[in-house]
């Protein structure tokens, strides 16, 4: 009974994941699909065909996932040494920066992209993809630096004493060592960076100002346009990256999990 | 095979009031092997911490061979450590594990296969190279451990409490091997314990730290029979101590009275240390006895460690 509710939870859970997908699959490829009919009546590949000879959706496809790298990149840099202090040290005035660190993700954005925008026009880096990777750095910060700086509160230094007292040097411990350990990590703080930047709509376009189009703006006029064929390849095409994304990081999850798992 | 010297070693911590090693003095000579004993908290840790470059002295100065050490870069220094946990890297199998400090130094990787099996035999665990770490057991863990420091042939051994985890048998199997290897290989080692019955056992001399001094350094018999000092005499199980004015071969004691002195040369104030062991129940009244009523008793027993299988491995 007990392996039968689970297996039968476990179907519901992938049914409930699964099913939104299905659905703009289903609206992505076929014509004329009107209530009450179950299935639609025609299937086609001319509004996928479309969308990808469409020049707009080919740069905001490109321009998301640019900036979403290189946002990933920076939030790791900036991140890593923040939360190694933040997880590792103890020293006054810790509650206080931690709520500074924090304090993007209470603020709302509509706030933070005004604000920036004017900055962002004095100093020329509105409608640049730089100024917009500046932008989306905000709120993946808080969250690259928390999912590090909780693995680091777990992480034991004696590792790299060892590597250090073994005849490795601060860099080969690094490379070696604390990066060795804190893959695992890494890959989900990588993997947050770039869920949060690539769905950023409000920041892209207060910023952007129109010159910068990522898929979430083109899914967001879609959307108003009302076609579901459009719709529903455009929400395909903005799903992708990320499904890839979260099924590559799995697997490395997976594998360096089982290794932290043996270790203790 | 490195002499090694301490000399008025001081450290406190930041945000600390009392310092954890005052004025620390110890000398080390060549392929000794030395238990530093002490209670935890105690600045024990902190010493091999210092003499690993993990942290820095606030003065005073250690020497490897007469040639100071605090300059060199902690990674050259040849100082391995080895703690209570294994700190065997679990993304690396044992013999890429062993091979760590090796590799990390540009040897080639031929040599390192050679000398991962060479160490892999002297510690008794032949044929575990592709094993993950996460599939040994805990002495297997500490042997892998003991191996990886080894294999970089250090100047010095630093061994941090590193069978305190461990059962008991596994403890003494363990124990013997690691004064087998260290005498084999003639390696200066310190070994840091709160365990009296292991540092005597391990250690070709002992050293007392109490409150981040060295109250005594001896060899172990005689700290044990002599202590030099009441705080030395009770770290080292005396419990019982007579204090009086001693003359002619006896002491005059405030609370018992006249006892006797085998050591007729004793003058003046003196305080004498009795062992628990040396104390037998009788009851007949003869010279030096003391009055007094058993109140309550405990059963104890003591095991005394042979050769095991393992140790005769090592040395034929």
């Amino acid at each position: 009974m007990k392996p039968f509710i689970t297996t039968s939870l476990r179907l519901l859970l992938y049914l409930i994941l699964i099913a939104p997908l299905l659905l703009f699959i289903a609206y992505g490829f076929s014509t004329r699909w009107f209530f009450p009919a179950p299935f639609p009546a025609e299937w086609t590949t001319s509004t996928f065909d479309r969308a990808l000879n469409d020049s707009r959706t080919l740069t905001g496809l490109r321009d998301g996932l640019t900036i979403a790298v290189i946002v990933s990149v920076l939030s790791l840099l900036l991140a890593f040494p923040a939360a190694r202090v933040m997880g590792l040290r103890q020293f006054k005035g810790q509650q206080l920066a931690w709520l500074l660190l924090f304090l993007p993700t209470v603020v709302p954005p509509l706030a933070i992209g005004m604000g920036l925008n004017i900055l962002f026009l004095q100093l020329g880096l509105a409608g640049t993809i730089f100024g917009v990777v500046l932008a989306h750095l905000i709120p993946t910060l808080p969250y690259t630096i928390f999912t590090l700086s909780s693995a680091f509160a777990r992480y034991d230094e004696n590792f790299e004493h060892q590597a250090l007292a073994l005849g490795a040097s601060p860099l080969q411990i690094f490379v070696n060592v604390t990066l060795r350990m804190m893959t695992p990590s890494l890959v989900v703080a990588t993997l947050f960076a770039f869920l949060i930047s690539w769905s950023q709509y409000l920041l892209t376009l207060l910023i952007g100002g129109g010159k910068i189009i990522t898929l979430p703006i083109l899914l967001f006029a879609a959307a108003s346009g009302g076609n579901p064929s459009t719709i529903g390849i455009k929400s395909l095409l903005f799903v992708l990256p990320p499904v890839l994304v979260i099924a590559f990081t799995a697997r490395e999850l997976t594998r360096h999990g089982e290794d932290i798992r043996e270790q203790y | 095979m490195t002499h090694i010297q301490i000399t008025s070693l001081h450290k406190t911590y930041p945000n600390a009031s009392t310092p954890v090693l005052k004025d620390f003095s110890l000398s080390i000579n060549d392929g000794e092997m030395v238990a530093l004993l002490g209670p935890s908290g105690t600045g024990k840790s902190t010493l091999l911490k210092l003499i690993a470059g993990i942290e820095q002295p606030d003065s005073g100065d250690i020497y490897f061979d007469g040639e100071s050490i605090l300059q060199t870069e902690p990674n050259k220094r040849g100082a391995v450590l080895m703690f209570q946990k294994s700190y065997l890297f679990p993304f690396l199998n044992v013999e890429e594990n062993i091979g760590f400090g090796l590799k990390m130094q540009g040897v080639s990787s031929e040599t390192i296969q050679a000398e991962v099996k060479r160490m892999l035999n002297l510690i008794g665990l032949p044929g575990i190279e592709k094993r993950k770490v996460g599939q040994l057991s805990g002495g297997e863990g500490q042997r892998v451990a003991l191996a990886r420091a080894l294999v970089t042939q250090p100047k010095l051994l630093m061994l941090d409490e590193p069978l305190s985890s461990l059962d008991t048998s596994v403890r003494i199997n363990l124990q013997a091997a690691i004064r087998e290897i260290q005498r084999e290989l003639g390696i200066t080692t310190i070994f840091v314990t709160h365990d009296l019955s292991e540092a005597m056992a391990m250690s070709d001399r002992m050293a007392i730290l109490l409150d981040g001094e060295v109250t005594a350094y001896d060899k172990p018999d005689v700290l044990f029979h002599r202590p030099p000092c009441v705080r030395s005499a009770k770290f080292v199980g005396v419990d019982l101590f007579l204090e009086g004015e001693s003359s002619g071969g006896w002491l005059d004691a405030a609370e018992v009275g006249r006892v006797r002195l085998k050591d007729e040369s004793k003058v003046g104030r003196s305080v004498y240390a009795i062992r628990p062991e040396h104390i037998r129940i009788q009851k007949e009244e003869i010279e030096n006895s003391l009055r007094g009523m058993v109140q309550s008793c405990l059963l104890e027993y003591k095991t005394t460690a042979s050769g095991s299988e393992w140790s005769k491995k090592v040395i034929p």
